[in-house]
């Protein structure tokens, strides 16, 4: 299957300066990600994970190299033009939830899709389908401090599937959650990564959540050390890979 | 992003921090009122002002004289002078009647008279106006009536100051001295005139005039035609004034002055009386005051010297103008500390919700829909702020219109029942500008929201 990858990387790096010592958060990284995969992201604390996936996502700048996602070059996007491409294009998972506190389950599903300009019966009635999906049909109407943790990020996950996005990023989803409560939610990610086709690009230091992915890239000091294929890979991403 | 949301969202956002909103709005609400009041205020003595000018009525008339010969000494570099002066005859008034927007004019000439009235003296101006054209002036009488078309003797209509002119010829006191009023009656005593007042003091002192002679000027005895209504005090530009049929008492000057230069008159180079009596002045009236200006400039183009009320209502109203800026200013004050406490709550607002801003930036909020939730906020702010101000102000006007008496002010506004007063636009402007003032201090911080890295969304606090 010759398709072009959802995530091109090429060359990347990002410097930080501190004071007069520099900082090689990314040490010249190269990746492709396909459609429908789901791939991790291991290292060590400080490896340059978050690092790495603020720039796929464009929330940060890269020094050098090429981001293409979705067939668009990140790298030569301003800030407007990264909103506008996330807003269509990127779901994002956030380690502490970052739900709307004054917002119930079901208003912080559609929030995106206010964003986008979708009337609220639309975006309602989406929100709702969505959050049925992750199980939570019974929570619509709570507010955040009246949910747990593990239905937070259920929430959390729901509002990212609610724009159908090309690709979904997470960094640490069940960093705030206990192991059990972590692997019902990868559970419930895995799940619908294979049921939507959905593209997904998760960091995580738990090398044992990483196993759920298809593929896991290993990082180290800002370069990838190790790419491992996980059993649950489709045989035709399985093929495909250099 | 729908208008509707961002309204929506920066409506909540308002409601969840209810008491600062509350505060904020206090501040706007206190700004607009003072400035509201203050203008009002000045507003009420600009309207009061106006009423009371339009009571001396002749805010639509022109006084048109002769040109100072000085001034056009200067002009004309003195030597064209002599030509170029010209004096104020039937001509130049029908001149005058052809200028567009004039609807009459008629001529006054003005002289000095002494009055006698069994031991009391009053000196003033008589002056006289064609009997057909006496109409026009608008005078009130209390007694009597104007001269009649056809009158073959001077009769006076007198001015209700003119009364307290008169003095005691022996003591020299009269009403403005200590207040007792000349035992005359203008309507029915004996009025016993002299034109030629020089002549009167020079034999009175004994000194002879050029031919040598120490003579009593002729005394004329004139009866009144009228009165004018109203008290001593009650000023207003004829209640000095003596007025008479023109042409009677252009009869009696001739006769009078033979041969001499009757004073107030132009006289030749040589000072010489001229062969004509002219007029002291020309009364142009015109249609439309806003026409006066106007009419007044061609007038003066033409040579004279015009002057009419429309100058002086110009200038009471530039003034009162100024007032009125010096008081918004005042009360622009506290609009501008109110504007401070917005900028302010704002920036406090997007301290709080730096992660919030993150997150919606992250999830794909436009920037300018950010931008436009807090320029939105602000102007609500402004909003709230300006019509509770507004109704404010409406209460405040009407308490200082009630409460504050137009007697306790000292001031006579007949009419001009308020001090206070609030002009539809006045609300209208003031709302606006209090929402103007909402989004002006809320910009910068708009500013500062739009421009806040989504990645505050990712760190954890
Ligand atoms: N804004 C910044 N300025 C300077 N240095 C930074 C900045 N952000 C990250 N770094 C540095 O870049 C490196 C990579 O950071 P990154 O946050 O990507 O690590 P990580 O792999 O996500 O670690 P963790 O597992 O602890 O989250 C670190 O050495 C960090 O100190
Ligand atoms: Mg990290």
């Amino acid at each position: 299957m010759a398709t072009t990858p959802v995530i091109s990387v090429r060359d990347l790096y990002k410097i930080y300066r501190v004071g007069d010592s520099r900082v090689r958060a990314l040490d010249g990284v190269g990746f492709d990600v396909q459609k429908g995969e789901f791939c991790s992201i291991v290292g060590t604390s400080g490896s340059g994970k978050s690092t790495l996936l603020n720039m796929l996502a464009g929330l940060e700048k890269p020094t050098k190299g090429k981001i293409v996602i979705a067939g668009e070059h990140m790298e030569k996007k301003n800030e407007n033009q990264l909103v506008a491409f996330r807003r269509k294009h990127i779901g994002f998972i956030f380690q502490s939830f970052n739900l709307m506190p004054s917002m119930n389950a079901l208003e912080n599903v559609a929030l995106p899709l206010t964003f986008q300009g979708v009337s609220r019966k639309k975006r309602l009635e989406m929100a709702r389908e969505v959050l049925t999906l992750v199980g939570l049909e019974h929570h619509m109407n709570h507010k955040p401090t009246q949910m747990s943790g593990g239905q937070q990020q259920r929430v959390g996950i729901a509002r990212a599937l609610v724009v159908q996005p090309e690709i979904i990023f997470a960094d640490e989803p069940t960093g705030n959650l206990d192991s059990r409560t972590s692997a019902e939610v990868m559970e419930l990610i895995r799940r619908i990564i294979n049921e939507q086709n959905q593209t997904l690009v998760m960091v995580t230091h738990d090398d044992h959540l990483a196993g759920f992915a298809d593929r896991i890239f290993r990082i180290s000091d800002g370069r990838i050390v190790d790419i491992r294929v996980t059993g649950n890979a489709k045989k035709d991403l399985t093929r495909k890979q250099h | 992003m729908r208008f509707w949301d961002i309204l929506l969202m920066s409506l909540s956002s308002l409601w969840k921090r209810r008491i600062r909103t509350i505060l904020t709005v206090l501040g706007v609400v206190i700004g607009t009122a003072s400035i509201v009041v203050m203008i009002s205020l000045g507003l009420g003595l600009k309207r009061a002002s106006l009423e009371e000018m339009e009571k001396y009525g002749s805010l639509k008339s022109i006084i048109v004289s002769e040109k100072d010969s000085y001034e056009s000494d200067e002009e004309e570099g003195g030597r064209a002078n002599k030509q170029t002066l010209v004096h104020l005859d039937d001509s130049v008034l029908e001149s005058l009647r052809g200028i567009e927007h004039v609807e009459y004019v008629y001529p006054e000439l003005e002289a000095e008279v002494m009055l006698l009235a069994g031991g009391y003296t009053c000196y003033t101006s008589v002056r006289g106006v064609p009997t057909k054209d006496m109409e026009l002036i608008g005078l009130e009488l209390a007694q009597g009536g104007l001269p009649e078309p056809g009158d073959t003797q001077l009769k006076f209509v007198y001015g209700n100051s003119v009364i307290g002119e008169f003095y005691n010829e022996k003591t020299g006191h009269g009403y403005w001295f200590d207040g007792t009023m000349a035992p005359v009656d203008l309507m029915n005593d004996p009025m016993i005139c002299i034109f030629d007042a020089e002549k009167y003091y020079n034999f009175i002192w004994g000194n002879a005039d050029e031919s040598g002679n120490v003579a009593m000027p002729k005394k004329y005895m004139i009866n009144a035609a009228g009165v004018m209504a109203g008290k001593v005090e009650d000023y207003n530009s004829n209640s000095n004034l003596i007025y008479c049929d023109l042409d009677l008492l252009k009869a009696l000057l001739k006769k009078e002055f033979r041969g001499k230069a009757i004073p107030g008159q132009p006289t030749t180079i040589s000072g010489k009386p001229t062969k004509e009596i002219y007029y002291t002045n020309l009364v142009v009236g015109v249609d439309d005051m806003k026409n006066v200006q106007n009419v007044q400039a061609q007038i003066s183009q033409l040579g004279y010297s015009a002057e009419s009320n429309a100058e002086w209502v110009e200038s009471m109203q530039g003034q009162s103008n100024y007032i009125q800026l010096a008081l918004g200013g005042i009360g622009a004050i506290s609009l501008l500390v109110a504007a401070i406490g917005i900028a302010n709550t704002m920036m406090m607002s997007i301290y709080e919700r730096t992660k919030e801003i993150g997150i919606m930036k992250v999830l794909g909020c436009d920037m300018r829909n950010i931008q436009g939730m807090f320029l939105m906020e602000a102007g609500h702010i402004g909003l709230l702020g300006g019509l509770i101000g507004v109704a404010l102000s409406y209460g405040l006007s009407f308490a200082i219109n009630h409460f504050l008496g137009v007697s306790q002010m000292g001031i006579d506004l007949e009419g001009a029942s308020s001090i206070s007063y609030i002009p539809f636009w006045l609300s209208a402007l003031s709302v606006a500008f209090s929402v103007a003032v909402g989004m002006a201090a809320g910009f910068f911080p708009s500013l500062r929201a739009m421009r806040l890295s989504p990645l505050a969304a990712i760190r954890n606090e």
